[in-house]
């Protein structure tokens, strides 16, 4: 297993590397003038000139990515172009607040999920029509409209939580409860849509197996026969697909970041990306592929705890 | 587990969460007089005041004190500096300073200081630093009194001074590298509260117990910055955010029946065709007035107000606002909506078969209803319009440094100052790119520089003299909205969007 483990971060740290190469690549490309947008349209062409200089925009490409790659691998991340923030100051700073977020959803939906998926898979019936229907609804409304209802309901006109802002956890327990229960809310919604699907389709399949009517013919309780050999043996594929989706999430918590006025990091990747400011987004493109690596390897770790055959040699 | 355990759980846990977010729940946060919580659309780049511009003003004038201050009215009147004099030349103006005042750490602001500044300032490669390119000394007499010397008069000089030209920080600061970018250093009503900002995303100012001036009347100043204006207007409707401008017809729409709610119109920003091919370098047609007149009638602005903005605006055929000297109402109608003399136009013109005209097309300015309506409008003259689609900062390289194209749609802010609109759309430069100039404008110009009342009257002259000549092809001025969430009384700013922060008070 920890040869495993080893593999799979060289593997990652190559990726990490290659990744990095080709954005700063795709990042210089494009015809633009970070001077030119960071001065204005009305400045001198000298200022504009002198201000690329100052950045080091002036040099070839593949220097500019040697002068950061050797400047980040030591942990300097840069200032921003844009803000004079320090990089990594600026992305720790966002970091709690998607952070939050994402490991709210999951627990949410992991939760809410098997809660319906088992039911809907056990009962069958009514209530499983009930959560298939309840899962198309889920999945076919557009993430942002379930956001400016949930917004408009709750905090606009029930004034029961904050409509935007984010208090964090060091500062208030309460406000930061408050603050982000209505984003993990809105981001929850198609998240236990899908992962609901896959809970019950794999409990009906688990519940179909030979081994099952076995233990049911032993008179085992179905309770028991549920927690115990149904569950562990359904988990894995919901688990792949909540780890895709817990990696799929910083794109949704685009959208409710910006619609709740958070500040983390997807409304930071959408402002700093549009703006072009290479040194915050190169952190945030290392930020994701690190995470991307990590939450699939755990996945994989995960998956192999609770299903043997799964287990690499 | 039976059936009634599990759903016992769950009705368990439920109330658990409610319980929990239930005594946490939003509302106002803090009353007036305590804290003033601002949103914004713009971040500074920098706190560095030889980086400033007047779109973040606001975020500078928390820490910063300016040597003149602009009331909101435009009028300037004394902060740093009591007295400002010209000689007769206009070429050298002595400025009399405040001798009470000091930095944080003790040392005093002087004659010395405002000199550091300004060359700082100069030399800063800021956005706004050419306005001090006719600088050429600064004299120190005595502690408090100093003289700028200038190449030539610009008429525009105290209003540098009262904005970010005028932004004085603690010399001693200037030798520590960036660390005025994060840290200020100033003389202001505030200090930044670094502990409680995270730059980028929320500047938090605290009253500065030593200030030398009336302090404002807030405790706290926060000035959040977010990135779409349905956040804004949610945190406006609870009271989270206490003001804030809104540009976006739509969303002003949406908040203002709300009940709590105050809002202050301004028209600010103008939207219009600017061109800068009268040459004829790249669209020859454009060099003959003829054209650029039929553009100007080819245009059904009333439309376009309506269908783009929902009527919040004014239509207008000048460049020119409404605070400056040179503005004249008559210029607002001057051009109707007439396609058959655009046609005819054309026609004495030689291109009565119409021709084609390039534009960049940057979705942010020219939104699909502006471009089609503007593709309609020239098409029903035979005037055919081709937009290239742009994204922002490749655009900006095509258009200014390449010069790629013979004009642009842009929404540009109404200065309050003649000088400055002159600066900025007549006299050769960013938006005069081909240099295009003719006798009247050559005669104008100086009598507009040399200041006095002439100056208004040449204003004037050449506002009219633009307009008849079609030197652009103005849509609208944009209605923007000040909205607070009932606490705060805004009183909005002469030539500028975003009001300074003398300009909130509590509601009474």
């Amino acid at each position: 297993m920890l040869n495993f483990i080893a593999r799979r971060i060289a593997a990652g740290a190559l990726l990490l590397l290659v990744i990095s190469f080709l954005s700063y690549l795709l990042l210089s490309v494009p015809d633009t003038d970070v001077g030119r947008t960071l001065l204005g349209q009305g400045a001198d062409q000298a200022a504009v000139d002198a201000k690329n200089a100052a950045l080091g925009l002036d040099r070839p490409v593949l220097t500019q990515y040697a002068d950061w790659l050797t400047h980040a691998v030591r942990g300097d991340l840069g200032t921003s172009w844009f803000t004079s923030e320090d990089v990594t100051t600026a992305v720790t700073a966002r970091l709690p607040v998607t952070a939050s977020l994402m490991v709210g959803v999951t627990l949410v939906a992991t939760l809410v999920s098997f809660l319906l998926g088992v039911w809907a898979g056990v009962r069958r019936g009514a209530a499983d029509r009930f959560v298939q229907v309840l899962g198309v609804i889920g999945y076919a409304l557009p993430g942002f409209l379930v956001t400016l209802v949930i917004v408009l309901v709750f905090a606009v006109n029930l004034n029961w939580f904050p409509a935007i802002g984010y208090t964090a956890f060091s500062v208030s327990p309460s406000g930061w409860l408050s603050t982000i229960t209505l984003p993990v809310l809105a981001l929850s919604v198609a998240s236990v849509a899908g992962v609901s699907q896959q809970v019950r389709g794999a409990v009906i399949d688990v519940l179909r197996q030979d081994y099952i009517r076995t233990l049911r013919a032993r008179g085992l309780p179905t309770s028991r026969i549920v927690l115990r050999h149904v569950l562990r043996n359904a988990s894995a594929p919901a688990l792949s697909v909540l780890g895709m989706q817990f990696v799929g999430l910083l794109g949704g918590a685009v959208i409710v970041e910006q619609i709740f006025g958070l500040p983390g990091i997807g409304s930071m990747t959408v402002t700093y990306t549009t703006r072009g400011d290479i040194p915050v987004i190169m952190a945030l493109v290392m930020l994701t592929v690190i995470g991307v690596v990590l939450i699939n390897l755990l996945v994989d770790v995960m998956i192999g705890w609770l299903n043997p055959k799964a287990r690499v040699a | 587990m039976s059936r009634t355990t599990r759903n016992a759980a769950l009705a368990g846990c439920l109330a658990a969460v409610l319980t929990l977010t239930g005594c946490a729940g939003g509302g106002p946060q803090g009353s007036a007089g305590a804290q003033l919580n601002l949103a914004t659309l713009t971040s500074p780049q920098s706190l560095d005041p030889s980086q400033a511009v007047g779109s973040a003003l606001p975020f500078f004038q928390a820490v910063y004190d300016t040597l003149v201050k602009r009331e909101a009215d435009g009028e300037f009147s004394p902060m740093l500096a009591t007295e400002w004099t010209y000689d007769d030349t206009r070429t050298a103006l002595t400025l009399t300073l405040r001798d009470d005042v000091k930095f944080a750490d003790g040392s005093a602001f002087d004659g010395a200081a405002v000199k550091a500044n300004l060359e700082r300032f100069k030399k800063g490669g800021g956005a706004a630093a050419k306005w001090l390119k006719d600088l050429t000394s600064v004299e120190v007499t005595d502690a408090t009194h100093v003289t700028l010397k200038l190449a030539q008069p610009d008429p525009a000089m105290l209003f540098y001074l009262s904005d970010a030209a005028g932004l004085m920080a603690n010399p001693a600061a200037f030798a520590k590298g960036d660390a005025l970018k994060t840290t200020p250093d100033g003389t202001g009503p505030y200090r930044l509260a670094k502990a409680k900002t995270t730059i980028g995303t929320k500047w938090v100012y605290e009253r500065n117990a030593d200030y030398w001036g009336e302090e404002l009347p807030y405790k706290e100043l926060a000035i959040s910055f977010f990135d779409n204006e349905t956040a804004i207007v949610n945190g406006l409707r609870t009271g989270q955010v206490n003001a804030a401008l809104l540009q976006n017809a739509d969303q002003q729409i949406s908040i203002e029946s709300d009940p709590r709610v105050k809002t202050t119109e301004q028209e600010f920003d103008f939207q219009g065709l600017l061109l800068f091919d009268r040459g004829g370098a790249i669209t020859p047609a454009l060099k003959d007035a003829r054209v650029r007149q039929a553009l100007n009638h080819a245009v059904d602005r009333k439309t376009m107000l309506a269908t783009i903005r929902q009527n919040r605006g004014a239509a207008t055929g000048q460049v020119f606002g409404p605070d400056t000297a040179g503005y004249d109402k008559a210029l607002d109608t001057y051009y109707a909506h007439d396609p058959a003399k655009a046609k005819s136009l054309l026609k004495s013109a030689g291109y009565a078969k119409g021709f084609t005209l390039k534009l960049p097309r940057m979705s942010a300015i020219v939104n699909d209803a502006l471009a089609s309506s503007l593709t309609t409008d020239l098409k029903a003259v035979g005037i055919t319009l081709k937009w290239e689609e742009l994204d922002g900062s490749t655009a900006l390289r095509k258009i200014f440094t390449d010069r790629a194209y013979p004009g642009m749609v842009m929404n540009m802010g109404q200065a309050a100052d003649d000088w400055i609109v002159v600066n900025e759309l007549v006299t050769p430069g960013t938006f005069n790119m081909f240099g295009s100039t003719d006798a009247t404008v050559g005669k104008l110009l100086p009598q507009i520089q040399s200041g006095g009342e002439k100056q208004k009257e040449a204003a004037r002259q050449l506002n009219r003299h633009l307009v008849e000549e079609g030197w652009f092809v103005p849509f609208y001025r944009m209605t923007y909205l000040h909205v607070s969430d009932g606490t705060v009384k805004i009183t909005p700013q002469s030539g500028m969007a975003v009001p300074s922060i003398y300009n909130y008070a509590p509601a009474g």
